[in-house]
């Protein structure tokens, strides 16, 4: 159910996107860092989910937030001079990163343990 | 209840991102930036040199050749009185057409946009030089019977043309800009006089707030013309 529904979304947005009208370039910028944040809200989620530490509320609240946040920093950054949304890719990459860490650390675990597992019944 | 809750929820915020990135790479896609913009113009302005330091050294190489063509004809027509005499015509020609370097006794007229006094005027393009000043004052050059008279280093010809292009001169098809230096071989009074009379047009210049500069130089050096005369349509009789 909920598998088929992100798939639905994943497919929907892909052709919606393709027939959208363009943003202009000089807001491409900020639809790019927003679009950092949600990756990593994503993926945050995932690990999470592997966690068993789910909270919808929270993902969905970090989903928007991060992206609406590091849009005004971007701006503000652009108002100061400061190349803040630098900052914001060093630390939602960075958080990607971690987050990707976590899923395969726990997927490679459940293929190492599933194996022992398979071969203590062949040897049994 | 909850799951399709979830599921809802995850699928549109699915949605939201997939359409967003599909946004993104399609307008990335479509607009070259800056960065794109600026690494083609370096390009154009490599391409743009090194084509001039080609016609450099073409120009050089043709220089060389017609100073060794001059001195094979010289060498010919040496002992030989027809041929000299023939050689004799080829120099004047070449003078009348403007594709040799001359030298005499003339004018220098030096006119110059008075930007200073641009400020507070009415009308401020009354006090810069225009093309139509250029040719008025070459006409009057001419008049004066001038035999050769260039321009910045712009030799006038029989087929010069004087054009203004939005905000640049150009003569021979060569950008020129202020001052523009009008120099004339020819006999020294008769230029002085037309061209410095009360009336003239160097003087109605010169009212209109020109920065306008005539002085008489014993040797001045006339630059040969520079491109090549070549008739398509004409033909000798």
């Amino acid at each position: 159910m909920i598998f088929i529904a992100i798939v639905m979304g994943c497919i929907l947005g892909a052709v919606i996107g393709i027939y959208a009208p363009m943003v202009p370039y000089t807001y491409s910028g900020y639809l790019a860092i927003a679009i950092i944040a949600a990756l990593d809200s994503v993926f945050g989620g995932i690990a999470s989910t592997l966690n068993k530490q789910f909270d919808l509320k929270i993902f969905v609240s970090g989903f928007f937030g991060n992206a609406i946040l590091s849009m005004l920093l971007t701006y503000l950054g652009q108002k100061l001079n400061v190349d803040i949304y630098l900052a914001a890719i060093v630390v939602f990459v960075g958080r990607m990163f971690n987050n990707l860490a976590i899923i395969r650390r726990y997927y490679l675990q459940k293929w190492t343990s599933h194996k022992k597992k398979e071969t203590g019944e062949k040897v049994g | 209840m909850k799951k399709k809750q979830i599921a809802t929820t995850l699928g549109i915020m699915c949605f939201i991102l997939t359409m967003c990135i599909a946004i993104q790479i399609r307008t990335v896609k479509n607009s070259n930036s800056t960065a794109m913009q600026a690494l083609v113009d370096d390009g154009l302005r490599d391409e743009v040199l090194r084509w001039k330091e080609r016609y450099d050294n073409a120009y050089q190489e043709l220089l060389d050749s017609e100073k060794q063509l001059t001195q094979v004809r010289e060498q010919a027509t040496q002992n030989n009185t027809t041929a000299n005499a023939k050689q004799q015509q080829i120099k004047e020609n070449n003078m009348l057409l403007g594709t040799t370097q001359v030298k005499g006794a003339g004018l220098e007229i030096i006119l110059a946009d008075n930007n200073a006094m641009g400020a507070g005027l009415l009308e401020p393009s009354i006090i810069l030089v225009h093309y139509n000043d250029l040719l008025e004052v070459v006409n009057a050059l001419n008049n004066a019977g001038a035999e050769a008279i260039s321009i910045n280093g712009q030799r006038i010809i029989t087929t010069t043309a004087i054009t203004c292009e939005g905000n640049v001169i150009k003569v021979n098809g060569e950008k020129i800009s202020s001052p523009f230096a009008i120099k004339a071989i020819g006999s020294q009074g008769l230029l002085l006089g037309s061209m410095t009379m009360a009336g003239g047009y160097l003087s109605l210049m010169e009212d209109n707030g020109v920065i306008v500069n005539v002085k008489t130089v014993d040797d001045i050096t006339i630059e040969k013309y520079n491109g090549i005369i070549s008739y398509k349509y004409v033909k000798s009789k």
